[in-house]
């Protein structure tokens, strides 16, 4: 973030270099970030409407998976995590269908964006993206929720991380 | 009993009747959601959005827009002074409330809600659309005033009605009434620093007013929960609050349009401003 000319608050596009976001990621971040407000929220309801295709399919097994309702959102989030013999993680998430529409693009973007990913790289990656994607105008105080599945995703991380830990 | 049974059974409209009147002249179809994506994934066919923060709250301000900025956000909606404004959407209509109520500070009085709001609407099936209309850009004379005094309370409002002990209704969740919690379920956000509430408030939540499909509940069955249940009089002197206005919004449209109570106002600085005002009393 910075102040533009009449002290607004302006986000400055990331460097994926300076900040180690991962490539899918870092490609959505800039498609967002170049996009006027009106066709962030096109694109946005692009997103969302893809969150069903994230799902867990048919036979699938997971390394973890944590399903609950907590305080944060208004309806239950279902992560389910992958790590594969490589130690790259893949997510599937369920999100109730009283889940805002911000969530539901947050999710598709973010189960895009960090597959892949190391659970280290999950873990450490900062969120100051979000109103990069989101725009300044739906980034509410009420729209927190925005990153409550990021949120969620870390969690899922650190519990399959410090499970290794504690089997090693 | 029927919704002809209200104090005012014309401020509501159901969803039959607007599926069958979605064009009729001289109205406008507004949505007003807390899911602020929600319009744009479809809406009612004709509906225009009017979101509760960058439509009607002022940017610099914890304050609603001035007179001028709501003509013009009327103008650009294709709303005049003589249009009838139908508002609908989530949470069981609380942002169509809040927005109708903001209407009503500006002086409009030609409002109504679709009764069961955008849910009932998704649920039954009706016809959705992304097609965003575009009214003409209508005339809208600039209100001479803001009329905070009739509809509005504010901090000073509510002390001095705290300490006559006059009706005051908090509508938020038991757990925030008696302070267990310090906001509401599922948003934890807008924090406070203390919880409890506004000393000489009865706690009545939002959500008794309505019944599982977001419709309200039948007058004698509302009469039984706010005239009986909190020995309101014609007459009274009201304060609704909640958090932020919002579910208080819902409240104050029930008591002054569905029971007819003629003096209520809506606390909108609610627990957010009293529960972080230095030297502002509690109970718990």
């Amino acid at each position: 973030m910075a102040l533009g000319q009449s002290g607004e608050i302006v986000y400055v596009p990331l460097s994926r270099g300076d900040m180690g976001y991962p490539p899918q990621l870092t490609k959505i971040i800039d498609l967002f970030a170049a996009l006027p407000e009106e066709e962030k929220r096109e694109n946005l309801i692009a997103y969302s409407e893809q969150a069903k295709k994230h799902e867990p399919r048919p036979g699938e097994t997971f390394s973890l998976e944590d399903i609950r309702k907590d305080e944060e959102c208004t309806d239950t989030v279902g992560v389910y995590l992958t790590v594969d013999e490589s130690g790259h993680v893949h997510f599937r998430i369920t999100l109730g269908e009283k889940v805002q529409t911000l969530t539901k693009a947050m999710t598709s973007i973010l189960c895009r964006g960090l597959d892949g990913c190391t659970i280290e790289e999950v873990l450490e990656m900062p969120s100051d993206f979000v109103p990069q994607i989101v725009g300044g105008q739906l980034v509410r105080i009420r729209s927190q929720t925005v990153y409550y599945v990021l949120t969620r995703m870390k969690s899922a991380c650190r519990v399959y991380r410090d499970r290794l830990r504690a089997a090693a | 009993m029927s919704e002809t049974a209200y104090a005012h059974p014309e401020v509501l409209v159901s969803t039959d009747w607007l599926a069958a009147h979605l064009d009729e002249p001289g109205q406008r179809i507004v949505e007003s959601n807390e899911d602020v994506l929600l319009y744009d994934t479809g809406h009612i066919p004709g509906a225009v959005h009017i979101d509760w923060r960058a439509d009607l709250q002022d940017a610099l301000v914890r304050d609603y827009i001035d007179p001028a900025a709501f003509a013009e956000v009327c103008a650009k909606n294709g709303i005049t002074r003589d249009t009838t404004c139908i508002f609908y959407g989530d949470k069981s209509n609380w942002w169509a409330c809040y927005a109708l109520w903001a209407f009503r500070l500006f002086g409009h009085t030609k409002v109504k809600i679709l009764n069961g709001g955008r849910d009932k609407w998704v649920k039954e099936g009706r016809a959705l659309t992304k097609e965003k209309p575009k009214p003409a850009r209508a005339e809208y004379p600039v209100p001479a005033e803001r009329k905070d005094a009739e509809i509005r309370a504010f901090f000073d409002d509510t002390l001095a009605h705290s300490k006559a002990r006059k009706p005051m209704i908090d509508v938020r969740s038991p757990e925030e009434f008696s302070g267990d919690k310090t906001h509401m379920p599922e948003y934890p956000q807008e924090g406070v620093l203390r919880g409890g509430h506004i000393p000489g408030a009865k706690s009545v939540p939002w959500k008794k007013a309505v019944n599982d499909d977001g419709t309200f509940k039948e007058r004698k069955e509302l009469e039984a929960i706010y005239s009986e249940g909190c020995n309101l009089q014609p007459g009274d002197d009201i304060i609704a609050y909640c958090r932020i206005g919002e579910r208080s919004s819902h409240t104050w449209f029930v008591l002054t349009y569905l029971l007819g109570y003629s003096n209520v106002r809506n606390y909108d600085g609610s627990w957010t401003e009293w529960g972080n005002r230095v030297r502002a009393p509690i109970e718990r």
